[in-house]
């Protein structure tokens, strides 16, 4: 009975993906933005201009008396808007999900020194372990970014990252180019080698020079195959060949100040490709950084490490360093005449990212900079300046146009381009009402359709206006986003995954003290939901 | 409360954190200079140009420009030196495995943490970082200069022994852990074999290597040729057989420590010092003859069963029979006050007071091969000074500046200034911010 009430379910979830997929594969017009003021990043900005966008590229970019609008063309009347390149964020461990690990156990007695491995995944690709979200890629357009690094977040050798598209979820589409870069951490596991940073530093060195031995070896091996003893096949080290022997980037993580210079030192010995990531304390290197010329991805992200002079002088301090001290790290830089990117590797949503960017601007970092950072220079970083970066004739057509200049307060981003593709940008709700109540906790709920019912456990959590959460049933756990109370209107989204497929819903109802009730709608239907309230102390409740 | 105090030392000395050229320029006038080696001059002056100790005597005219101190009253010596600390890193044990030589503290090192200046507040200007004691063999350490506010690269000592970490009974054979752990070894003769292995394992591994460079060398054999891999691990080992880098153990027992030298004796490297060594009274005939020193706490025992056979006299008793011995601190803290450690050994075993202010000058430079830089107040060494009110090894004493390569790093009265000041800005914001919420 159960079994059939679910069937019944899938079949119908089966339909829709093939729905959604169907419309996937449309072909995208071509568009013609008309008297919108550009700012194409390499060159003058245009007061009142043209931009024409056709299979993917910008055909042209120039004032309006230069051309005549072709007639196939969708024209976007954007008078009063901006147009800019599509944002680049070259550095976020979101849109991947590494894959879950054993916890690590103690080692045995009589062990060899060496025996376990740990964070060492150099041939992890994280284009394999993409699980784009169109809730995380909406949150993506709204701040105008259309291009990220998505690189895997964990272990020493974390893994090679792919620089995607934000044009919907398919992965294939997405790449731009893959892989971009070896990702090394200088993080430690817990009871296996190497658990501290000196082991990590010495773990790096060994494997580098066992690249170089190994790599002669074969190499001799080749040249004289009869009375030499083969070597054993050694995966990892096969995979560092392109980066420590052809020289392709490595992007270094750094935490902290001596993060950079363990990086600079590795860099320096074995003569590698490196830029550095995270550096929210570059400025406190900065002379270093001038002498090493190599490029940064900083990360603007501002809380400062626990090794940091600023959180040991007390509560005060640590919060003037986070609000004032480490937001102007980028300020800094651009005064010591260091070119940088802007990213917002370590923060968990986009929105934040923007404010930080607002922040930094704030500190001292000039806007045309700050624009910079986030286009021309990242493009240049990541080798792709030929075909993003900067709007021109023949570059990909990732375009947004905002509603007044960019990263002010009040400006919106109204609609963004990518590959050409048209994403318009949900405004956001109108005159929002303070929250009736407080919807944190538990609640049990059941989903009632045409195709019978689904039970759930719904967990959620409020801060002021905004919702979040999980839903959880016989399918899995799905994430809760974009959520909003206003009074006691509830919406939010459900990013659903069903049978390795994605798929948004929005729910829109009520919320009383103990009573949601609303509606799910999805591509091509609808069903109604109910859900009450968990007591706490039950689900507080303990086994004795 | 106690940690509102750090706090607020932390505040205030970040505030006077002087400039980043090192090797500065001083003359110090009118203090009476402990020179440890040559003796005590009543009243003189110490003239430094670019960080080195140009002239010690009396009535040195200061050249044009130089910034002057007046000591009078006080007294000068040499800044202190710790032989044995954990200080200003972010790890010291890579416990997940008992033999690590391959780890540097050098790829560890915090500038910024507050021992640091905690140091300089007791007159401390050099300290020996070490690996902790967890592993028999731990890793590499390094000899930094405590120049708070400078980068962590221009803190490290080159001139310095290259020293390697070993650590002996309980702490390596894990007998004090409240969880079991299987880790090898679990005993002292455990303790011993591993070592005795990997130093039997480097020593092939260097055969190897030879044999190699010999057949490269040689015309005939030039085919099939394929250099050995090199081991970091290995050639850390490799160093200390070679004599390029000196082992540091720390231990407790007599019998182990006999056994540890047996062993040096045996492999053929060099024991610069036993750490804490609360045992070393029994065996001073064998430091002696092996030029050994130790690096102990003054009266600091019993904290755990090996422990036990400390005395207090021990310090004095050993410097007495010829032993290289210092005080070392292994404490962020204790750091700030050496010179009272050293001064106990006045009382207990009744050294001089030159003989105890060798304890944390001279003696462990000389464990630290920084002896021709550092430790005494001579011509050419570097200006590293401390000073203070009283004699230091008076029981009334404190350190009221302390000066690396001749650049003023702690100032007390300068100190005590902007303490004050900040008291009262703080006092100032809260007042206002009260009468901000009355109305």
């Amino acid at each position: 009975m159960r079994f059939k009430k679910h069937l019944s379910f899938i079949c119908f979830f089966i339909a829709l993906l093939l729905l959604a997929s169907s419309l996937l594969a449309r072909v995208d017009p071509a568009y013609a933005l008309v008297n919108c003021k550009i700012i194409p990043v390499s060159s003058p900005v245009i007061v009142k201009g043209v931009i024409i966008i056709r299979d993917g590229l910008i055909e042209f970019v120039g004032p309006a008396e230069k051309i005549a609008i072709p007639e196939d063309a969708e024209v976007i009347e954007a008078e009063g808007l901006v147009a800019y390149p599509g944002l680049i964020d070259a550095h976020t461990n979101l849109f991947i999900e590494l894959p879950k690990e054993e916890p690590q156990r103690r080692r045995g007695v009589g062990m060899a020194p060496q025996e376990k491995e740990s964070g060492r995944y150099p041939d992890v690709m994280a284009l394999k372990l993409l699980k784009p979200k169109k809730s995380t890629m909406e949150s993506f357009h709204k701040i105008g970014v259309t291009t990220v690094l998505a690189a895997p977040g964990k272990g020493i050798f974390a893994g090679q990252s792919v620089l995607l598209n934000l044009n919907g979820e398919k992965p294939e589409a997405m790449v731009v180019r893959n892989p971009v870069a070896l990702h090394i951490n200088f993080s430690t596991a817990r009871g296996v080698y190497p658990a501290t940073v000196m082991g990590t530093m010495a773990f790096l060195r060994q494997s580098f020079m066992d690249v170089n031995y190994y790599h002669s070896y074969k190499s001799f091996l080749a040249k004289k195959p009869k009375g030499i003893k083969r070597p054993e096949y050694n995966p990892l080290l096969e995979a560092l060949f392109p980066f420590v022997l052809e020289k392709k980037p490595i992007i270094f993580t750094c935490r902290n100040q001596e993060d950079i210079k363990r990086a600079l030192r590795l860099i320096d010995e074995f003569e590698l490709n490196g830029l550095l990531g995270g550096v929210n304390e570059a400025w406190r290197v900065a002379e270093n950084l001038k002498k090493a010329k190599i490029p940064l991805l900083v990360s603007l992200h501002f809380k400062p490490p626990y090794t940091s002079i600023y959180v040991n002088q007390g509560e005060e301090m640590k919060e003037k360093s986070e609000k004032e001290i480490y937001p102007a790290n980028t300020a800094k830089l651009q005064k010591s005449g260091i070119k940088f990117a802007v990213t917002s590797y370590g923060l968990m949503k986009a929105d934040s990212f923007l404010k930080n960017i607002q922040k930094a601007i704030k500190a001292g970092l000039s806007k045309e900079e700050a624009l910079k950072a986030l286009t021309i220079h990242p493009a240049r970083i990541l080798g792709v300046s030929n075909i993003m970066g900067s709007l021109e004739a023949g570059k990909i057509a990732n375009v947004i146009l905002t509603s007044g200049e960019i990263f002010e307060e009040k400006t919106r981003v109204e609609k963004v381009f990518v590959d050409g593709i048209l994403f318009k940008i949900k405004k956001p709700p109108k005159k929002a009402k303070a929250a009736a109540l407080n919807i944190t906790g538990k609640w049990k709920g059941t989903v009632s359709g045409s195709m019978g019912e689904l039970d759930m456990t719904i967990e959620l959590e409020q801060v002021e206006n905004e919702v979040t959460g999980t839903i959880s049933s016989s399918f899995g756990k799905w994430e809760i986003s974009d959520g909003f109370l206003s009074g006691n209107d509830l919406t939010f989204t459900i990013s659903a995954e069903i049978m390795g497929q994605s798929m948004e819903m929005e729910f829109s109802g009520k919320a009383e003290k103990d009573l949601i009730e609303g509606t799910i709608t999805f591509e091509g239907g609808s069903a109604e939901i109910r859900a009450t309230r968990i007591p706490e102390e039950r689900s507080q409740r303990r086994e004795p | 409360m106690k940690k509102k105090i750090t706090t607020l030392i932390l505040g205030l000395s970040f505030l006077f954190i002087p400039g980043f050229a090192s090797g500065q320029d001083l003359l110090i006038k009118n203090g009476t200079i402990l020179t440890v080696t040559k003796g005590t001059i009543p009243q003189g002056d110490i003239l430094i140009i670019k960080g080195v100790i140009k002239q010690i005597g009396e009535n040195i005219e200061a050249p044009k420009g130089v910034k002057i101190i007046d000591a009078t009253g006080k007294y000068v010596i040499p800044g202190i030196i710790d032989s044995h600390t954990h200080i200003a890193i972010t790890a010291s044990n890579e416990s997940s495995e008992a033999i690590t030589p391959e780890v540097r503290i050098r790829d560890v090192l915090n500038a910024e943490a507050p021992a640091i200046y905690t140091a300089l507040t007791g007159g401390v200007t050099m300290v020996h970082t070490m690996h902790g004691s967890g592993n028999p063999i731990g890793g590499q350490n390094i000899v930094l200069k405590m120049k708070w506010g400078h980068p962590s690269e221009e803190m490290i000592v080159h001139e310095a022994y290259r020293t390697l970490k070993f650590a002996l009974g309980e702490n390596v054979k894990q007998s004090n852990f409240f969880t079991t752990t299987s880790r090898y070894p679990q005993s002292r003769m455990g303790v011993n074999a591993i070592i005795r292995r990997e130093f039997l394992k480097a020593k092939n591994y260097m055969e190897k290597r030879d044999r190699y460079l010999k057949a490269k060398k040689s015309k005939k054999s030039s085919k099939n040729l394929i250099p050995p891999r090199k081991d970091l691990r290995m050639e850390a080992l490799a160093d200390v057989l070679r004599g390029k880098m000196v082992a540091r153990c720390h231990t407790y027992r007599a019998d182990e420590t006999l056994e540890f030298i047996n062993l040096s004796k045996e492999l053929g490297f060099k024991i610069a010092c036993f750490e804490h060594a609360s045992e070393a009274f029994k065996i001073t005939k064998e430091l002696v003859s092996e030029g050994i020193g130790i690096s102990v706490f003054l009266d600091n025992w019993a904290y755990k069963i090996e422990a036990y056979e400390g005395i207090a006299y021990s310090a004095a008793y050993c410097t007495k029979k010829g032993v290289l011995v210092s005080i070392n601190s292994d404490s962020s803290e204790r750091i700030r006050r050496l010179f009272n450690d050293a001064a106990k050994a006045m009382k207990y075993g009744g050294l001089s007071e030159e003989e105890a202010l060798k304890l944390i000058t001279i003696n462990p430079a000389i464990q630290l091969g920084v002896e021709k830089i550092a430790g005494s107040l001579e011509v050419g060494k570097h200006g590293d000074i401390a000073i203070f009110n009283e004699h230091p090894m008076s029981a009334y004493t404190r350190c009221d500046m302390t000066i690396i390569e001749g650049e003023i790093y702690f100032d007390r009265a300068q100190y005590l200034k902007e303490r004050e000041e900040m008291e009262k800005k703080k006092k100032a914001e809260k007042d206002k911010k009260k009468k901000g919420g009355e109305r």
